[in-house]
């Protein structure tokens, strides 16, 4: 398995070699080409399959005779894989991919005019550094989230936490118990980050100034810390199906986690609640981009108009728990989705998240003196492994 | 006192099932005796055999050994030892280590367990062989390999189950002497399994013959061969003519089966008539099948002799004494 | 017409039909079996650079170094200990459950045994495994078993034990080797029934007709000659429990095993020399264990 994997990825990478070169960005929208493929995550495109009451493909696929095709992908890494590879029009890149696509060429630059609805997008997404490089962009906004702190009513009572501590440091919970061996901290190495954002507030004098651009002594104080809450953490979560199950078998207390997972504890009747504690949270935020080489280039873009112009904004909010790109979608009824809605899944805190971004050695904040993506990864790695 | 015997069944049954393998048998097996368990496939000789190994035990009845009863003994407690028909080889090891299993088992030191593994191979003429595996050996080598590994524990009795069947006519000659003169040699008691009446008469002491589970006949080749006492055994040990109780009774007076030897039947002369339904020639005699009055019998013509034609009738007639009555069996 | 006439011709040239048949599987074996592991080979002696982290494709031998990096290290030895132990227990699990089955096992009741043995295969993997966390859980099935039988004490006392234990047994490492047990566990008993089923009655016959107790014969004859069968059924365990990704993930300490740290440099770092270089470490384990097994003797019965 581990062989075909790897050699997947091989071959991906001798593709991003030799092909490295951009195509030139849209000036005017043609005929639809029928069709439209799209990576997106799981749960993100919706025809109604699932639960007839979600979707947002059929009535696409109706107006503009462009038919949807939608793979699947786990992992940030699987979309840049397949993206790689190629035979896609558009994907669904969250912060950590998209900087990786537009440097590696994979996507192109997105013609703004040719899409009508773009000035209904969120003022504090238009321009996010996630997708704009030099002014110019590179895709569609499409959700975001916040990583909120998701904790177990019965074990904290009416008082929410109010700092990240609760999964950072041992100390007794307001149920007397010890919190070790009851959170849980996510198990992917852009976790790193949460634990910088904590330091942040703790160790100010550390000078850090984004959790993604760490210089090697914030690096090490960020480990440190991690290697701390490994001593607390039973088991990291990576699937949030296992996260939720966690929650209900393993009598778990606290842990970082995201909206998605808190809509479908509670909507089970498990005593959870979650909160956005002082330290601040990291989050989420996905873009549409569009393939460097799409073959169907005006499908795309008449597929970026519609996530803006239909109910998909308002519905999709609704099922994943997110928060739409576009602010009138919360309360315009152009689907489900309420000003309430909206609140309870963290639109206003826009301020206070840190939204992911892969971490590069040549970063702004710390002079170029970054502690790159890649070992973030294999660091993680040992402080899991317990080292 | 007459020594005990080295194997004595009373009233022994193995049933399996509805399935009656060996039924009521009584037998005594002497010490020293080469014996010979014979019969048909499905008669019993081989259950019978198993029974003394103990792979088997007894539905009913007891089984001694020398003496000392041996019904619920397992195998490994038994002084004996066997043969087995596929010889049974360990594949992963050594002919050599094949021989000495039962030392190592006995807990024998290396050096005495090579020495005596040795010198059971030199015996069955595989010195030398020692470090092959058995897959290596010829059938008749493998044989002689089984062999020694049963007489290397020098076992007051010897089981062989069907040891020469898988060899070819040649081999099997030759190993039949060789046997015979290492029962002598060793002077245990040999109980040898086998469905041949011609390697049965040739090697044994004695004979039980087997039939449906049940013993036939107990006695020397030469009794078995000439004065079988049911129409079974006269059949299956030499293919001799059995003659109805009425012809019998008619020719001798006693109202009994009688068994008469195709050699015995002369042609050309006699009391009798018969018609030839068939001939065959093999080599030194020719063998003739005859019709009379609807009892069929068959004759050996020696070479030389005149061999009538297919159809014709021919008068036929034995020397009385060729005639055994076999008194006691029925019909 | 023509396919007697094609008929005529494989029967005078008979290496032709073999060779007709035998091209597609092996085009399939050399061409994406072959392919693949040397891609796999050439990649790990790449080497990824420190500063702008992108593959450098320079024949170097560094990434390899890497392996010998303490986390890493960690990694390799976590997972070989973890592979030695699941194909332990599997053996020792599997041999008597194979030896009923090949020795006693007659009729209706061979069938059960098959379906017996099949049926967990039948189902999803992921299946089996997201069921065996729940049978784990804090809250699980065998927590409650051991709290009926008031054993709950022992449970405890095993999960306390540091390096099998944790905070309860499905984020335990003794919960990760139940799992493995339980999944790889087919493929043990398979192979040591096939071998078993081989060795004729009459060798255990022969085994007691020359004294040896049960014991002694289940030591000298029938373990030998069913060593084939655990060796075949060991490279299974050892090398699925090598290779494998989900297990580790779903049920455990979240410490990462050789599948995952292959799949986690790939993707998420793209660090493909040191995937590369951590796929190569079961093919030369594996190498290494067969080469063992042959010198001892493994595959004398064969």
């Amino acid at each position: 398995m581990t062989h075909r994997l790897t050699f997947a990825t091989a071959t991906a990478a001798a593709a991003l070699l030799t092909a490295q070169t951009a195509a030139a960005q849209m000036t005017e929208l043609g005929e639809g080409e029928g069709a439209v493929s799209i990576v997106a995550w799981p749960g993100y495109i919706e025809r109604g399959e699932t639960d007839p009451n979600f979707d947002w493909v059929t009535g696409f696929e109706e107006a503009t005779g462009c038919m949807v095709e939608i793979k699947t992908a786990n992992t940030s890494d699987e979309m840049v894989a397949l993206m790689n590879e190629g035979g896609f029009d558009l994907v669904t890149a969250s912060g950590d991919a998209s900087l990786r696509m537009i440097a590696g060429d994979r996507v192109q630059p997105i013609n703004t005019d040719l899409i009508p609805s773009w000035s209904s997008v969120d003022d504090r997404l238009k321009d996010a550094p996630w997708h704009t490089v030099d002014g110019v962009h590179y895709g569609v906004p499409y959700m975001w989230g916040p990583n909120v702190l998701l904790y177990n009513t019965e074990v904290f009572g009416d008082q929410a936490p109010t700092s990240w501590n609760v999964v950072f440091e041992p100390m007794d919970l307001p149920d007397g118990q010890p919190n070790q061996g009851r959170v849980q901290a996510y198990d992917g190495p852009i976790h790193i980050a949460d634990a910088a954002l904590y330091l942040m507030t703790h160790q100010p004098d550390l000078g850090i100034v984004s959790p993604y651009e760490l210089n090697q002594e914030q690096y090490d104080a960020a480990l440190d810390l991690l290697r701390t809450q490994r001593t607390l953490v039973s088991r990291y979560w990576h699937d949030a199906f296992i996260q939720i199950d966690d929650f209900k078998n393993e009598g778990m207390a606290a842990s970082g986690s995201w909206p998605f997972q808190v809509n479908l504890l509670l909507a089970d009747g498990v005593p959870v609640a979650s909160t956005i504690p002082e330290e601040g949270v990291t989050g989420w935020a996905d873009t549409t981009m569009l393939h460097a080489e799409a073959e169907h280039p005006n499908c795309a873009y008449m597929w970026m108009e519609h996530t803006l112009s239909s109910n998909l904004m308002s519905d999709l909010s609704v099922w994943f728990g997110a928060n739409p790109a576009v602010l009138a979608a919360c309360t315009d009824g152009s689907g489900m989705q309420t000003a309430e809605g909206c609140t309870a899944n963290g639109l206003d805190d826009f301020d206070r998240v840190r939204f992911w971004t892969t971490p590069v050695s040549d970063c702004e904040s710390q002079n170029g003196e970054c502690v790159p993506y890649y070992r973030w990864v294999s660091d993680y790695i040992g402080v899991i492994g317990g080292r | 006192m007459a020594a005990e015997p080295a194997v004595a069944f009373r009233s022994v049954a193995r049933h399996y099932g509805p399935v009656r393998a060996v039924d009521d048998l009584t037998l005594d097996i002497g010490e020293g005796e080469f014996f010979a368990l014979l019969g048909p496939s499905g008669s019993g000789k081989t259950t019978c055999l198993r029974l003394i190994a103990g792979f088997e035990r007894p539905t009913t009845g007891t089984i001694a050994l020398f003496g000392k009863d041996a019904t619920g003994l397992p195998p490994y407690r038994r002084p004996v030892n066997t043969v087995f028909q596929d010889y049974a080889l360990f594949p992963h090891l050594s002919v050599e280590d094949n021989v000495a299993y039962g030392l190592m088992i006995a807990g024998e030191g290396r050096a005495a367990r090579r020495r005596k593994a040795g010198e059971a191979l030199e015996m069955v003429a595989l010195g030398g062989y020692g470090m092959r595996k058995p897959a290596e050996l010829s059938g008749g080598q493998r044989q002689r390999v089984a062999l020694a590994r049963a007489l290397v524990l020098q076992p007051q009795v010897l089981l062989l189950d069907e040891p020469l069947g898988a060899l070819d006519l040649k081999l099997r000659e030759q190993m039949q002497g060789e046997l015979k003169a290492l029962q002598r040699r060793l002077g245990i008691t040999f109980v040898f399994v086998t469905h041949d009446q011609g390697e049965a008469l040739s090697m044994s002491d004695r004979i039980a013959v087997f039939d449906k589970g049940r013993v036939q006949q107990v006695g020397s080749p030469e009794a078995v061969y000439d004065r079988p006492e049911t129409p079974f055994v006269a059949d299956f040990v030499g293919a001799s003519n059995v003659l109805p109780a009425a012809m019998v009774a008619r020719l001798t007076g006693r109202a009994a089966p009688g068994s008469l030897r195709p050699e015995a039947i002369r042609l050309g002369t006699g009391e009798m008539r018969a018609r030839v339904t068939e001939r065959a020639f093999l080599g030194s005699a020719t063998r003739v099948e005859l019709d009379a009055d609807g009892t069929e019998l068959t004759a050996l013509v020696p070479k030389g002799h005149a061999v009538p034609e297919v159809g014709e009738e021919v008068r036929l007639g034995w020397d009385p004494a060729a005639l055994h009555v076999m008194e006691g069996a029925h019909g | 017409m023509a396919e007697a006439r094609a008929s005529d011709l494989f029967w005078r040239r008979p290496r032709l039909l073999l060779a007709l048949l035998l091209a597609p599987p092996l085009l399939w074996l050399g061409i994406v079996y072959l392919g693949s592991l040397f891609a796999l080979l050439a990649q790990s002696f790449f080497s990824i650079d420190e500063f702008s982290g992108l593959v450098t494709y320079e024949l170097t031998l560094k990434t390899y170094g890497e392996l010998f990096r303490a986390s890493n290290l960690d990694i390799i030895v976590r997972t070989i200990l973890m592979s030695a132990a699941v194909t332990v227990a599997a053996a020792i699990v599997a041999f008597p459950i194979a030896y009923y089955a090949a020795r006693y096992a007659r009729g209706p009741w061979k069938a059960v045994f098959y379906l017996g043995i099949m049926l967990p295969l039948w189902s999803s993997y992921l299946v089996k495994v997201y069921s065996w966390k729940l049978i784990l859980a804090k809250e699980g099935i065998l927590g409650w078993i051991f709290a009926k039988l008031h054993l709950t004490w022992l449970l405890d006392a095993w999960l306390a034990l540091p390096g099998v234990g944790g905070k309860s047994l499905s984020v335990s490492w003794t919960g990760t080797f139940l799992v493995f047990l339980y999944v790889w566990l087919p493929y043990m008993i398979l192979p040591v029934q096939a071998a078993l089923e081989r060795v004729p009655p009459s060798m255990l016959e022969a085994s007691a007709d020359l004294g040896a107790r049960p014991g002694q014969t289940l030591r000298s004859v029938i373990l030998p000659l069913a060593l084939p069968g655990i060796v075949a059924g060991s490279i299974f365990t050892f090398s699925l429990t090598m290779g494998d990704y989900i297990i580790p993930q779903i049920v455990g300490t979240s410490a990462r095993m050789i599948g995952q740290a292959v799949y986690q440099f790939q993707g998420t770092a793209g660090n493909i020399p040191l995937a590369a270089a951590f796929a190569v470490v079961p093919i030369l384990v594996m190498a290494v264990y067969l080469t063992v097994a042959r010198r001892m003797g493994a595959f004398d019965a064969l």
